[in-house]
């Protein structure tokens, strides 16, 4: 019965994920041959560590993560707070915030890519507005700037639904800490820091790795926010081995670099499913 | 009881918080939606009110953008995607909830990793593959792919509707004279159908969204509507009032969906440990 599933499961991941790890020895012009060339063993990794492009990919993939990651979780966990006592506006709310995290990345990109516009942005408009010094930037021609605001795409997706699964971890947690707290007359500030933090803390770490785990992964937005740009200055591991791939078909090479990257999430899947496995038990 | 002005200060912060994260995440819906419906000169304005329009609908619906085969694509490939993964993951689903068997665990940890391999990873064998054997730019192509990350979702959440329903059910309609091919599928089928459902809106929703394998593996013939996107360029650039009305045609059905499965939506994508 479990078969024909996992027949498919190990042909669409397994299989790939095998094949890839042996074309990462190999060298394989993909536009100069159909089949992949001779193994050149560690060459390609070697080739990587020595890549500035590479490296160029690493800093802004860490950069990214860090600001998309804190972002999503502080703005995830104020959001819960507002409207975590239960009334009508608030029902309704927590409806909603399901919108922006469904809807798709590359859409996303291009949403934010309009509203960032120097000549009729909305939200450039708006900034202008309220900060005359800023009028001049062009959001994403900078490199910082266009950083942070594909920083910003991925937490308008995100904080909301970090915001939904701290509303149902509150949701589900005993009353007593929080009445107690009241009757020795804690103030909102101090219940949040002793009472409501530490208990929220095992899924905080969660969903921090969860997290951490996609924005490394980045990569839709990058395409349709900035395409990398400008310069490299938004190009993601995940794009750099997208343009090394497809873009100069350089399959060995690029598969290589994705198995770097493989290492480092193998690692902190581990981790959340060790968290997630032992919540469960 | 009396109000401090500590108090109503307190009132007025939060109501400016609520308001701010309304603003935050609505706005942009809001303002694509807005510019699906304005004439080009309003769309490169920061016009509120304007004369609204459907022509933006009909210029991607025709020539040169031509969206409609492009619609049928993502749509075709998301449906046949879940009839290929629910089925099977339902399957699956059950033996590992119920049957005890020999490196479960293993199996169990082996499919939610899959989880978590990037996609770049599973295209770049698939492409030459697929080159090979003539399959770049179809929708089979496309499934093939998608079947990569729909899979092993599905099955660990249509798991966890299973594990929730409890055994004695099923015994009890044994008991009662039914064979167990009966059981599953008079008794158990219906019992889990809101989960293998949910399962399914999920699964489309991540075949409709999906980005990556549709800009690399199709060119023409099977391009989804999210690399679409990437076509509404014109003399100035992007032409924004069309690509925000593509953008609503992409939104829609996703909103629609998500609402009908947002009590499920968390446990979802966190694998069952938001629970």
């Amino acid at each position: 019965m479990i078969a024909p599933a996992l027949l498919a499961l190990a042909g669409t991941t397994l299989y790939p994920f095998v094949y890839a790890f042996f074309l990462s020895f190999q060298n394989w012009k993909l536009s100069r041959s159909p089949v992949p060339g001779p193994f050149v063993g560690f060459d390609n990794y070697i080739r990587a560590l020595n890549d500035v492009h590479f490296w160029n990919s690493v800093v802004v993939t860490i950069k990214f993560t860090i600001v998309s990651v804190s972002l999503s979780i502080i703005i995830g966990l104020v959001i819960a707070l507002l409207l975590q006592k239960s009334s009508r506006f608030n029902t309704v709310l927590r409806t909603l915030l399901i919108f922006p995290f469904a809807i798709s990345p590359a859409l996303k990109g291009f949403t934010w890519r309009f509203m960032l516009n120097p000549y009729f942005g909305i939200l450039d408009s708006i900034i202008d507005f309220l900060f005359p010094p800023l009028a001049d930037v062009v959001w994403l021609g900078g490199a910082g700037t266009a950083l942070f605001w594909l920083a910003v795409t991925e937490v308008w997706g995100w904080a909301p639904f970090i915001a939904l699964v701290f509303i149902g971890a509150l949701d589900s947690m005993s009353q007593d800490p929080f009445d107690a707290a009241k009757v020795d007359g804690a103030s909102a500030l101090k219940t949040f820091r002793y009472v409501t933090l530490p208990m929220l803390r095992p899924i905080i770490v969660m969903v921090t790795l969860l997290k951490t785990i996609f924005s490394i992964k980045v990569f839709d937005q990058v395409v349709t926010l900035t395409g990398g740009g400008p310069g490299a200055a938004t190009e993601t591991i995940n794009y750099y081995v997208y343009k090394t791939g497809f873009k100069f078909f350089d399959m060995g090479y690029a598969s290589a670099i994705a198995y770097l990257m493989v290492v480092v999430l193998f690692f902190l899947a581990l981790l959340y499913l060790k968290t997630v496995m032992k919540e469960e038990v | 009881m009396i109000y401090s002005w500590k108090d109503i200060l307190w009132e007025v912060v939060k109501g400016i918080g609520k308001a701010l994260i309304v603003l935050f995440i609505f706005f942009p819906i809001f303002w694509l939606c807005l510019t699906a419906f304005k004439v080009a000169r309003d769309a490169y304005s920061t016009k509120i009110i304007f004369q609204p329009t459907f022509d933006n609908f009909i210029h991607i619906f025709s020539a040169p953008y031509n969206f409609g085969p492009l619609v049928l694509n993502s749509l075709v490939v998301s449906c046949l995607t879940i009839a290929i993964a629910i089925p099977l993951a339902t399957m699956t689903a059950y033996a590992l909830s119920r049957y005890p068997l020999k490196g479960k665990n293993v199996l169990l940890v082996w499919i939610l990793s899959s989880q978590f391999v990037p996609p770049v990873v599973v295209v770049l064998p698939f492409y030459g593959l697929f080159r090979s054997l003539q399959l770049l730019d179809t929708r089979t192509a496309l499934v093939i792919l998608n079947l990569s990350f729909v899979l092993s979702f599905a099955i660990w959440m249509i798991k966890g509707f299973i594990d929730a329903l409890p055994a004695e059910i099923e015994e009890a309609a044994v008991v009662d004279g039914c064979n167990q091919f009966q059981t599953l599928l008079r008794v158990t089928l219906p019992l889990i159908m809101p989960g293998i459902i949910t399962a399914a809106v999920f699964c489309f929703i991540q075949s409709w969204n999906e980005f990556l394998f549709a800009l690399i593996i199709t060119e023409k013939h099977a391009t989804t509507l999210q690399v679409g996107l990437m076509s509404l360029f014109g003399d100035r650039g992007i032409i924004w009032e069309a690509m925000a009305a593509a953008g609503l045609i992409i939104m829609i059905p996703i909103f629609v969906l998500s609402i009908t499965i947002r009590k499920h939506f968390i446990q979802g994508l966190t694998m069952g440990a938001g629970k």
